[in-house]
């Protein structure tokens, strides 16, 4: 009986570069699309929280909720993922699940509380809802690079830039989540946020230029692999016409356009600029590969 | 007491025993290999040369995929074997991800030899020890070891190129031939401290 995923990782294993197909292939996909919504989630829990919109606070719970739902179908024994919260200690992903807890909860009745119109007791207890789930906000925004970045295993993913771009993703998505809010309530977005967006897209540009010049200037055989793949390899595609096209040019020009204030503008731009953060996080996570296991450079003795 | 096994690679034929015997001991799904052997033909006619490379877990002392596993599936059991509790497991593919050798496996769906004719009386027996939506791997035959044998895939190495021990005796065959033939690990720049070791060709 032929089984092509075997086939497929006998061909990985002889190959000089193994790419990573536990996430971001066939069913791993959704371990992308989930940490993307919780990412922006994130971020627009943080943005609206400082803006004090109350319409992204409540988009920012549902994508919470989506992305936990997603995260929850790529398991594959999802009826036990209340068990992993039991490795704080070590593991990103455990920490990360404790943090999306405390958000949905503490975000869930700040919202019920808030939205009801409830007063007495019940603002000191939204208070605390609040302040539970700004942690979980900080843990969900900042768990996600780490994920990754703890893989020693894949050279490019093993960057402490990483977490840095994670998180600076999550922030602009949150002030794009808040274009798209602000056009659909028909509200021009400040200008301050505007410049807001500009300054994280050109912090994430960077942050990403520096990972990929570390890659190819200390990384190593894997990382450069990795570097290639993304921008002349198989990944390339989706990397400039997602990633760059859709999430930095289109939304810089509609920036400089003289309509740019128009809430469709907006709205176009905060949809463009988001759907180019995931292409990015999928860009990048395909791009992980691991070094080869014929590997000249492999002597250590025993201790 | 910490378990190890040295590959001789001088000895290695390549003829499959290992894997065979580990599936047979382990009965594992269609495709699925505790133990595998990996060859490939490197060089260019008429210097070229076969070369083989046996792999299985590394169980490793530092072992990246108990650290990445959120719900202390993956963990250290006697003498420092790694092993997966598939009870606790939740199918986060975090090891995996996380393992430089690629040597786990996530059990997805229940699957036999035979297709359509369904699993033989030996696969429905077997398959009970892979429930389905967690991850598998290697944990040197533990089963075996308590009973005082060595892993099916030592015992049955035709070549005898697979030697089982305590590595953290020095006086062991293990830590002998290591020391005396130059044993290396895979990737020690991870920084895992495999105790699979290899003895060069």
């Amino acid at each position: 009986m032929k089984d092509n995923r075997y086939e497929q990782l006998i061909a990985d294993l002889r190959s000089d570069y193994r790419p990573q197909r536990e996430w971001g292939e066939g069913r791993g996909i959704l371990m992308v699309i989930g940490h993307f919504l919780v990412g922006v989630a994130g971020g627009t829990w943080l943005m609206a929280s400082i803006y004090g919109v109350i319409y992204g606070l409540m988009v920012a719970y549902v994508l919470a909720a989506l992305g936990a739902l997603v995260h929850l179908m790529f398991l594959g024994r999802p009826e036990r993922a209340i068990k992993m919260m039991r490795h704080v200690r070590t593991s990103w992903i455990s920490r990360g699940f404790v943090g999306l807890t405390l958000f949905l909860i503490g975000g869930g009745i700040y919202l019920a509380i808030t939205l009801l119109g409830l007063t007495g007791i019940w603002r000191a207890l939204a208070v605390a809802a609040n302040v539970m789930a700004g942690i979980g906000t900080i843990a969900i925004i900042g768990y996600m690079g780490f994920c990754y970045t703890a893989s020693k295993a894949i050279p490019f993913w093993h960057s402490p830039l990483h977490p840095a771009i994670y998180i600076a993703f999550a922030i602009r998505g949150g002030i794009a989540a808040l274009l798209v809010i602000g056009a659909a309530s028909g509200q021009l977005a400040s200008d301050w946020l505007l410049q807001m967006w500009t300054g994280v897209t050109a912090l994430v540009t960077l942050f990403f230029a520096l990972e990929i010049q570390g890659a190819l200037s200390s990384g190593n055989i894997a990382a450069k692999w990795s570097v290639r793949d993304l921008l002349a390899g198989r990944l390339a595609f989706s990397f400039y016409g997602g990633t760059l096209l859709l999430g930095l040019i289109v939304p810089v020009l509609l920036l400089t356009n003289s309509a740019s204030n128009s809430p469709v503008v907006m709205a176009i731009l905060g949809v463009a600029s988001v759907s180019g953060d995931f292409f990015m996080k999928l860009s990048t996570v395909k791009a992980g590969v691991y070094v080869p296991l014929f590997s000249p450079a492999r002597r250590s003795h025993a201790s | 007491m910490r378990l190890g096994m040295v590959i001789d690679l001088k000895r290695c034929m390549g003829c499959y025993g290992c894997q065979m015997s580990c599936k047979a001991e382990n009965g594992t799904p269609p495709g699925v290999f505790f133990a595998r052997v990996i060859k490939r033909e490197e060089g260019t006619y008429p210097t070229m040369r076969r070369k083989l490379l046996p792999v299985l877990c590394n169980h490793c002392t530092d072992a990246p995929c108990v650290k990445a596993c959120p719900t202390g599936a993956s963990h250290y059991a006697e003498n420092g074997i790694v092993d997966i509790d598939q009870d606790m497991c939740v199918g986060c593919h975090a090891c995996m991800v996380a393992c430089p050798y690629n040597n786990r496996y996530f059990n997805d769906e229940r699957r036999n030899y035979f297709g359509d004719e369904g699993p033989t009386p030996y696969e429905m027996e077997r398959s009970e020890r892979h429930p389905v939506g967690v991850v598998m791997k290697c944990n040197f035959c533990r089963p075996r070891l308590a009973e005082g044998k060595d892993p099916a895939c030592v015992a049955n190495c035709p070549a005898k190129a697979r030697i089982f021990g305590d590595l953290a005796d020095p006086n062991s065959d293990v830590s002998v031939l290591i020391k005396d033939r130059g044993g290396y690990t895979l990737h020690p720049e991870a920084g895992t401290s495999p105790n699979v070791y290899y003895l060069p060709e």
